[in-house]
């Protein structure tokens, strides 16, 4: 029995030679097999020769199937992100108004997840699958949102009401913009060679390269997220290097015999940290990853991941000329920010020059967004400092109120418990419990 | 900077012995609203204008951009902008020509990137780019359709491009083919100039749907021997990466221009129509002020085409995604707005439909545009 027919692209034009159907027109006759073609035979279509054909194989799509997006000719409420403030935003428009259009556009796929975690996931054994609560997709139908994964904004024209995207240019009647913020890499520290963990992708992506044996893993910052990390991979049984300018974790935030219960704490642990030290470079080493460091010494690992702190993007604020402070200025109250019409909250935001870059604000402003777009009415945020907690199980760490980097610190209690304080004129300003 | 643009600068030669813009821009409006203007139709279904680029070479508008005048890429673009609101055609061979201009520069070989640059910017010789193919080849849409292989003293190139415009016999092009690897892809690719003689075999292009005018053909090379001296740059890579942002800010120009005449075809039945079309979305006023934000945009582009960061080369595919979209919905309009007369054979909506559709489909295509952001956008994560 003869073999299938093939068929061949032409690499030139795209055309494609069917053995079937054969090229009756150039003298082919149909079920001409393609080796019996002559060798000066040219493309019907752009005049190439046969060595310029290829086997043809369906291009298999994308690695995520394409979802179908319904057009949609009514413009309604756009969000961008569809992280932990995306998806609030959503939320609550959609609790106030069951009808009006939203649409969603995000980068990654907009599965929902709890974004801190991420940082004691490998204490908690967690996997990608047990922690994606829901796909975006499935939230998306459950909510009625219009969905666009894998969709990156490009810019905004807060005149026309429109915004440009990596799938075309979409009308709008309120923007959300909840972009969140992205990690700050310094030069010293490349992004081929140092991990980030941001985002579910970027830890789904790290857990699989060290899911299978015990590594070294180089994090480079002692804030909280650092921190945190530190202990969760310490915990999982990986060899952890802390490294950070501050001569203690932590040293930027918390007084000094705090950061010392955290120093001790991880280095029970088994993590090393290294205080004072700076990050000359990052190069590659055959299979490994050296840094070197600014008083000459270098550390070798498996994994770089850099802890360095976030930003918010300048890009799509820069496009619609929004005032931007260490993020999009938004008003404290309406959430709004300098151009009518264009909202944002969580990571991206700045109220009054700061950013606050927890989760606990998140619904609140939600709702505050939802309220002022579907109602009229003044959305009434109240911006109040979160609770820090520091999910370092060997040395848990809560704080309370504004701490302020340059008030010294009241000790209260001291024992197997620490309390500390800030105070101005008569009132604690902070509260700290180590 | 290059080593030969530190060589002009520090030998003090003249800055630039062309006009000022104005006077630039003035002579090319009197070409395009004049000559070009009723060679349009008859360009678009066939003839190849080399008269009108001729023309065009002696204002100074096929050199502006290059750095011995003065390194004007916005006027270019403006230049190209006036051109095309008479002829999409005319606007894109304009774009091809400039194009090559950068290749020649980019030479270290005098009698390339000296003597025929000169008649090159003078509109006296001709030569585009063939670079549709190579340019999705490095975005990691396609395979290189050249390869090149070593051989002592050059390459040796082989393969077949399907359309490469604003050739002819006795002209040139700059072409780009990768170098196979042992083990299959490609290590790298080279630059090349390439003169249309009979080492290479150009053939006729099937029939387009317009823009016939630009002498386009399918060139095959079997075995075509490059000299070194003929190599621009190996890699390719090197010189590319220098002028890719002016390579796709100058298509903006062709783009504007279109847009331009299609708001130009609304205004001419003003008149007569005014009463009605003011039923229509896409109106004359409404995409004069969005073209007007648009060209702002893209003149502060042409200012800094060096910048080199990922967030100005997502604000240039931006803007030329942007400028696509809008020739087309303009050009549309257009038609719409003219009414029974715009769909007429001859009727200039019908040719700037079909430029528009070219603006949008011509390499990098608004698709293409569209997958360069998202990869360029996309974190970088360690291998």
């Amino acid at each position: 029995m003869s073999t299938a027919w093939r068929q061949y692209i032409c690499r030139a034009c795209g055309l494609i030679y069917d053995e079937e159907l054969g090229d009756p027109d150039s003298g082919l006759a149909p079920g001409t097999r393609f080796e019996d073609i002559p060798d000066d035979w040219e493309c019907p279509l752009c005049g190439v020769t046969k060595a310029d054909f290829e086997p043809y194989a369906r291009c298999a799509h994308a690695q995520a199937p394409e979802q179908v997006i319904v057009a949609q000719r009514t413009p309604g409420i756009v969000i961008i992100g569809a992280g932990t403030a995306g998806w609030n935003a959503a939320e609550a428009l959609r609790a106030l108004d069951g009808d009006v259009p939203i649409t969603m556009i995000t980068r990654c796929a907009g599965d929902v997840y709890n974004k801190p975690e991420l940082s004691v996931a490998l204490t908690r054994k967690s996997t990608p699958d047990t922690l994606r609560r829901e796909t975006g997709s499935a939230k998306a139908a459950r909510l009625g949102v219009r969905l666009f994964p894998q969709t990156f904004a490009i810019g905004i024209d807060p005149v026309r009401r429109r915004l440009r995207t990596t799938r075309g240019t979409i009308d709008y009647t309120h923007l959300v913009l909840a972009q969140g913020a992205k990690p700050a890499l310094p030069p010293s520290l490349p992004a081929d060679l140092c991990w980030r963990i941001n985002d579910l992708d970027s830890w789904a992506q790290f857990h699989n390269r060290i899911a299978a044996a015990p590594r070294r893993i180089a994090i480079v910052g002692a804030g909280m997220i650092g921190c945190e990390l530190a202990e969760d991979f310490a915990r999982a049984g990986h060899a952890v290097t802390l490294l950070d300018i501050q001569a203690e974790p932590l040293g930027g935030l918390l007084p000094g015999a705090a950061a010392s219960r955290l120093a001790v704490g991880l280095s029970d642990l088994g993590v090393r940290f290294l205080g004072k030290t700076a990050v000359a470079a990052t190069r590659r080493m055959a299979e490994a990853i050296m840094i070197d460091t600014s008083d000459g010494g270098a550390i070798e690992a498996d994994l770089v991941v850099a802890a360095t702190g976030l930003v918010t993007d300048t890009r799509l604020a820069r496009s619609a000329g929004l005032v931007f402070d260490r993020g999009i200025a938004v008003d404290a109250a309406t959430l709004e920010t300098s151009a009518p019409g264009i909202f944002a909250l969580g990571d991206c935001i700045s109220i009054d020059g700061q950013p606050c870059r927890f989760i606990e604000p998140i619904a609140i402003q939600a709702d505050a967004i939802a309220r002022a777009i579907v109602t009229g009415a003044h959305g009434g945020y109240h911006h109040q400092p979160p609770v820090i907690r520091l999910k370092t199980k060997s040395t848990p760490i809560v704080l309370h109120g504004a701490p302020q980097p340059n008030l010294p610190w009241r000790t209260v209690e001291k024992g197997d418990r620490l309390v500390m304080e800030q105070w101005i004129e008569g009132a604690c300003v902070s509260r700290l419990t180590a | 900077m290059t080593a030969l643009a530190m060589d002009l600068s520090s030998a003090g030669l003249p800055p630039s012995a062309l006009p000022d813009d104005a006077t630039v821009l003035a002579q090319v409006a009197i070409i395009a609203d004049g000559p070009l203007r009723n060679a349009a139709r008859e360009i678009d279904e066939g003839h190849y204008p080399l008269e009108i680029m001729t023309a065009l070479g002696g204002t100074g508008a096929l050199g502006a951009h290059l750095r011995h005048n003065g390194g004007r890429l916005g006027l270019a673009i403006a230049a190209m902008q006036t051109a095309s609101r008479a002829c999409g055609s005319t606007g894109f061979l304009m774009w091809a020509h400039d194009v090559c201009g950068l290749y020649l520069e980019g030479s270290d070989n005098p009698a390339l990137s000296s003597s025929l640059l000169e008649t090159h910017s003078a509109g006296l010789t001709f030569g585009g780019t063939a670079l549709s193919n190579p340019v999705k080849a490095v975005a990691g849409i396609e395979d290189f359709l050249l390869r090149a292989r070593r051989v002592p003293g050059g390459y040796i190139v082989t393969g077949a491009l399907p359309w490469v415009s604003h050739i002819a016999s006795g002209q040139y092009f700059g072409g780009m083919a990768g170098v196979p690897k042992a083990d299959g892809g490609f290590s790298h690719a080279i630059l090349f100039f390439m003169r249309c003689d009979d080492r290479i075999a150009l053939r006729p292009c099937p029939r387009f749907s317009g823009m016939e005018g630009t002498s386009t053909w399918s060139v095959r090379f079997d075995e075509v021997f490059v000299p070194d001296a003929e190599v621009i740059a190996d890699p390719a890579q090197l010189l590319l990466g220098r002028i890719r942002e002016a390579f796709i800010l100058l298509q903006t120009g062709m783009a504007m221009g279109i847009i331009e005449g299609s708001i130009n075809d609304m205004r001419d039945v003003e008149g007569q129509l005014g009463h009605v079309n003011r039923f229509l979305s896409d109106r004359p006023d409404e995409l004069t002020g969005e073209l007007a934000e648009l060209r702002t945009r893209i003149m502060r582009l042409a200012e800094t085409p060096e910048d080199g960061s990922t967030d100005y080369m997502v604000d240039v595919l931006d803007a030329r995604c942007q400028a696509s979209d809008l020739c087309l919905r303009a050009s549309q309009s257009a038609l719409l707005h003219q009414g029974a007369r715009g769909y007429l054979h001859a009727a200039a909506p019908q040719r700037r439909v079909r430029e528009a559709h070219f603006a949008a489909i011509v390499t990098p295509a608004i698709k293409h545009l569209r997958w360069e952001m998202a990869r360029l956008l996309r974190d970088e994560v360690p291998a």
